[in-house]
């Protein structure tokens, strides 16, 4: 199987790469850091910052993307956040937000539909998250590239599904890694959080026909009461998190 | 009242942006009508305003460039003394078609405008804005529409922005995220929608234009609202009923 990953050098990433390797799958890797040492040689790794504008450096990710053969599975993982009181956090921080986790993705689903590169049969997934259900007082810029990719998703299901591509969208809530503990409140506990190896995995067993994807017990019970009571969820966000994140200081 | 070019006291005071044109044009000729001093901005240069822009100040700025939201922010403080007590950033972009006929320019176009540059506002306008209300137009089809993909994203991301924004500055800065549509505005034709029937059934400029500025003005409802055939017609019914019994 090829597959397609970006931000495969930590968090969800990571995991899903050290799944799809331990499958048999050629990787296709496009990632901020270097190649670490140590893959093997089905993985081809393209280093490339998704929040530079240059269309030079894009012209050339297109060209590699190319390259390959077209991918049976495409997972866009990159995400950063910034949390805090909106109007304290940099504008230059928001825009990198709205950059990589939004305008990056977007023009990389333009540029693998333009090339050909989406395998017929295969699958798209964006990672987006629980925040989609919850909003996200705290992490405003965050929340809202996630929402906007959200409903990018949407938009292209019908029109994927014609061209064989099934589009689904990955709502994770809180997972172990890198990205969550450094955007927690100070004093959260990681332990609660879900495994990044386990939210791998159901990416990879995921049914075709299923659009929205959340993973565990405890954010598919947020989820649906989001769906139920989408006001009364954000009001409890900003209780529970929004109130810690903007009195702790940073 | 206006002192030596300063507008002070009245209390009925908006920003508008992407007044020249559209749903913003007839948002600006019904805040006017109803006593307010407006501020506009758009993309269009002052002589190509249209015939029917109202009275009021204007401000020519392209939101794709860096230093809009600060250029926007700085001409306000030199305008209003005081408190802002009102900012609708209305301005938005969008073309109707499949993402294999987007580019990626005209696609961060589109983000910028309608999502990007209103976060940029939100943040320049933030301190000004304390005790006020924001008020950002979004559209129906912030929840994926498949005609339109880049221009849902934009719309997706905003109504996401909103939704954390409005509970983050609850007590201090009213945030609302209306969402019309769809509107006869030409947009969707512009937008290269081919015309048909269809348009003749779009909401009326003036009617979407009162029913957003009363929602607005409304202290009641949720942050986020959709403003769509039933809420219009519903909301002008009451104002005729209303009139009619006498107001």
């Amino acid at each position: 199987m090829n597959v397609l990953l970006t931000g495969a050098a930590s968090g969800l990433g990571a995991a899903l790469l050290r799944a799809c390797i331990a499958r048999g799958d050629s990787v296709c890797v496009i990632d901020i850091d270097a190649r670490p040492p140590n893959l093997p040689d089905t993985v081809t790794w393209l280093q490339h910052d998704l929040s530079d504008t240059d269309p030079a450096l894009w012209d050339r990710i297109a060209d590699a993307i190319a390259q390959q053969d077209p991918f049976d599975l495409t997972v866009l993982c990159a995400g950063i956040s910034a949390t805090g009181p909106f109007e304290t956090i940099s504008a230059h921080a928001h825009q990198q937000v709205s950059r990589i986790n939004l305008h990056a993705p977007m023009r990389l689903c333009l540029i693998l539909q333009q090339r050909g590169a989406l395998a017929q049969g295969g699958r798209l997934v964006f990672v987006a998250s629980l925040s989609c259900f919850t909003g996200y007082p705290g992490a405003a810029s965050y929340g809202a590239s996630k929402d906007g990719l959200a409903a990018f998703a949407r938009s292209l299901r019908r029109p994927m599904r014609r061209a064989g591509v099934a589009v689904q969208l990955l709502c994770p809530g809180p997972m172990d890694t890198p990205h969550a503990t450094r955007y927690a409140p100070k004093g959260a506990r990681a332990d609660r959080r879900i495994a990044p190896q386990t939210v791998a995995q159901m990416v990879l067993d995921a049914p075709r026909a299923r659009f929205v994807l959340v993973p565990g017990a405890g954010a598919k019970l947020a989820a649906l009461l989001g769906r139920l009571a989408p006001a009364m969820m954000t009001r409890i966000m900003g209780r529970v998190l929004f109130a810690k994140l903007k009195d702790q200081p940073r | 009242m206006w002192i030596r070019g300063v507008m002070t006291g009245s209390g009925k005071i908006c920003l508008l942006t992407g007044a020249s044109h559209g749903l913003g044009l007839a948002l600006a000729q019904e805040l006017v009508a109803r006593g307010y001093q407006v501020l506009g901005t758009g993309r269009r240069p002052h002589a190509e305003l249209p015939a029917d822009f109202p009275d009021c100040a204007y401000l020519p700025v392209d939101l794709t460039q860096a230093d809009a939201a600060p250029r926007i922010a700085a001409w306000c403080a030199r305008q209003v003394a005081g408190p802002l007590p009102l900012a609708i950033l209305n301005a938005g972009a969008g073309r109707y078609r499949p993402l294999s006929d987007e580019t990626a320019a005209e696609m961060a176009e589109v983000l910028q405008i309608n999502f990007d540059a209103n976060v940029q506002l939100a943040q320049a306008l933030h301190p000004k804005l304390q005790g006020g209300t924001l008020g950002l137009i979004g559209s129906v089809a912030h929840k994926g529409a498949a005609g339109m993909p880049v221009y849902a994203a934009s719309k997706g991301a905003l109504d996401g922005f909103g939704r954390a924004l409005a509970e983050e500055w609850r007590g201090t800065v009213r945030v609302r995220v209306l969402h019309p549509g769809p509107v006869a505005t030409g947009m969707s034709e512009r937008a290269g929608r081919p015309r048909d029937m269809i348009d003749s059934l779009f909401l009326s400029p003036r009617a979407v234009a009162m029913t957003l500025l009363d929602r607005l003005n409304s202290t009641r409802g949720p942050d986020r609202q959709v403003v769509s055939f039933a809420q219009v017609g519903g909301h002008m019914l009451w104002r005729k009923l209303a009139g009619g019994a006498g107001r």
